[in-house]
């Protein structure tokens, strides 16, 4: 670069004055290129996130009469991930997603064969009347993990319960209506007391207990 | 190709000409041409003009690193005959899987050379590793080619996980929803990481869109590049074998 010749010894010009006409297009294009480098990577990243998905919703109907789901025969929806439990306090939702690695478990009748629970364990969980000696529950599909009716996890890896849902009657009570982002009962690893949350079977108004 | 023959009968001398503009060298009878052949031969050029004797020795490498490359050759050949079948939508999936094995001409022993060479990659893949590294064949100046080796072995084991979800039958759902949700636990991007693998928070047909995708043309795309730079400097780093 020449020396400038409006440069003097007590007068230092700024240093932007000495780029030459060359230097500034080529800081001024790396600089847009980098820019736009920037921009392009940004909006193309976003471009692989979603901005809507085809899940199933998460608060929806379920379409079945409140009566029609009774202590012995509950209800489950496997497309929607929920289990409806009536017992003698009421109804609650489970949310079916194992707390191990988030499969589905499935319903049995019968979920503590070949597992070394004591019976008054299995006494204290979800079984409602002495004639019944054998607890329901559920059993995940994919590494065994066990479940009381309660939700309550006593067999295989799964860390803690599942996780219950709010549940309300439709203004009609018809149907039920369940919210999978609304959690009401969420219990740490060991926490296996049954939780005394319910809806009332007949007005569908909850009970205002949280565990 | 003698000139003689040139002028006497033209039919002949077009197919000399032909013949001589797809191969350089005649067979290969002295070193000088064989030197040449190789260095001027797009698919010889991959192997060094000369080798020492002591460096091919087979049970100094195992033909590992090979045999990986032939099962991924084997792969994208069986793979591109089961595209031409498959369709990657959760209605159908199972079903063209189900038609590829028992519809088309000899398509159960397509998906099963598919389906085993997989399985062989991925061995084959870690054996190879194995082998780098108890020979310290990961020292310099092969540090880079290390780190081109473990990308490689990464985006194995991503096709392996990928292609696994594309018959669309329980062991594969909830096998990925069990594989995405261990990803979920990493640091910071886990969570990101299983919503952009997945599409969404189930495994649906977003997700199955997704794995086909990076099943069928970005992983092998990626992992195709990057063998081609470890080749590269494979050749170029020389053999040391035979120590």
């Amino acid at each position: 670069m020449s020396v400038n010749p409006y440069e003097t010894k007590e007068n230092k010009l700024h240093w932007l004055a000495e780029v030459t006409r060359r230097q500034f297009i080529a800081i001024i294009g790396t600089l847009v290129s980098l820019g736009a480098l920037l921009f392009g990577g940004f909006e193309s990243l976003k471009f692989l996130f979603p901005n809507s998905t085809s899940d199933p919703p998460l608060r929806f109907i379920v379409p079945i009469d409140p009566t029609s789901v009774t202590v012995d025969n509950p209800y489950m929806d496997y497309q929607h991930r929920v289990g409806i439990i009536r017992d003698d306090g009421g109804f609650y939702c489970v949310q079916l997603v194992c707390t191990h690695l988030g499969c589905t478990p499935n319903y049995y009748s019968n979920c503590v064969t070949n597992t070394p629970v004591l019976p008054a364990t299995a006494e204290s969980h979800g079984e409602r009347t002495p004639a019944e000696r054998i607890p329901n529950g559920w059993i995940c599909p994919c590494h065994g993990s066990r479940y009381f009716i309660d939700s309550t996890n006593f067999y295989g890896p799964a860390p803690r319960p599942m996780d219950w849902v709010n549940i309300e009657f439709t203004p009609d009570k018809k149907q039920f209506i369940v919210d999978r982002s609304n959690i009401v009962v969420y219990r740490n690893p060991g926490q296996v007391t049954p939780p005394l949350w319910r809806i009332d079977p007949t007005t569908g108004v909850w009970n205002g207990k949280v565990l | 190709m003698s000139s003689g023959s040139y002028e006497q009968n033209p039919i002949k001398a077009f197919a000399s000409e032909v013949w001589g503009s797809v191969f350089r060298h005649g067979l290969p009878t002295t070193d000088k041409v064989a030197a040449r052949t190789a260095l001027t031969n797009f698919f010889l050029h991959i192997h060094p003009v000369r080798v020492k004797k002591s460096a091919i020795r087979v049970s100094y490498t195992l033909c590992l690193g090979g045999l990986s490359f032939f099962l991924f050759i084997a792969l994208t050949i069986s793979g591109l005959f089961l595209m031409f079948y498959y369709i990657p939508s959760v209605g159908q999936a199972y079903q063209s899987i189900k038609d590829i094995q028992y519809v088309a001409t000899f398509g159960l022993v397509m998906r099963n050379i598919h389906r085993w060479a997989a399985h062989a990659m991925v061995i084959t893949v870690w054996l190879h590793m194995a082998r780098v590294f108890y020979q310290g064949a990961y020292k310099p100046p092969r540090q880079f080619n290390w780190v081109i080796g473990t990308a490689l072995l990464l985006i194995t084991l991503l096709l392996s996980f990928t292609g696994y979800l594309l018959p669309w039958d329980q062991l594969a759902v909830w096998a990925i929803t069990v594989g995405t949700n261990l990803g979920k636990y990493g640091p910071i991007v886990g969570p990101v990481s299983r919503y952009i693998m997945l599409g969404g928070r189930n495994v649906g047909q977003s997700a199955l869109t997704r794995f086909y995708v990076l099943h069928v043309i970005a992983l092998p795309l990626i992992g195709f590049v990057l063998m081609v730079i470890h080749f590269w400097r494979v050749r170029k780093d020389g053999f040391t074998g035979g120590l």
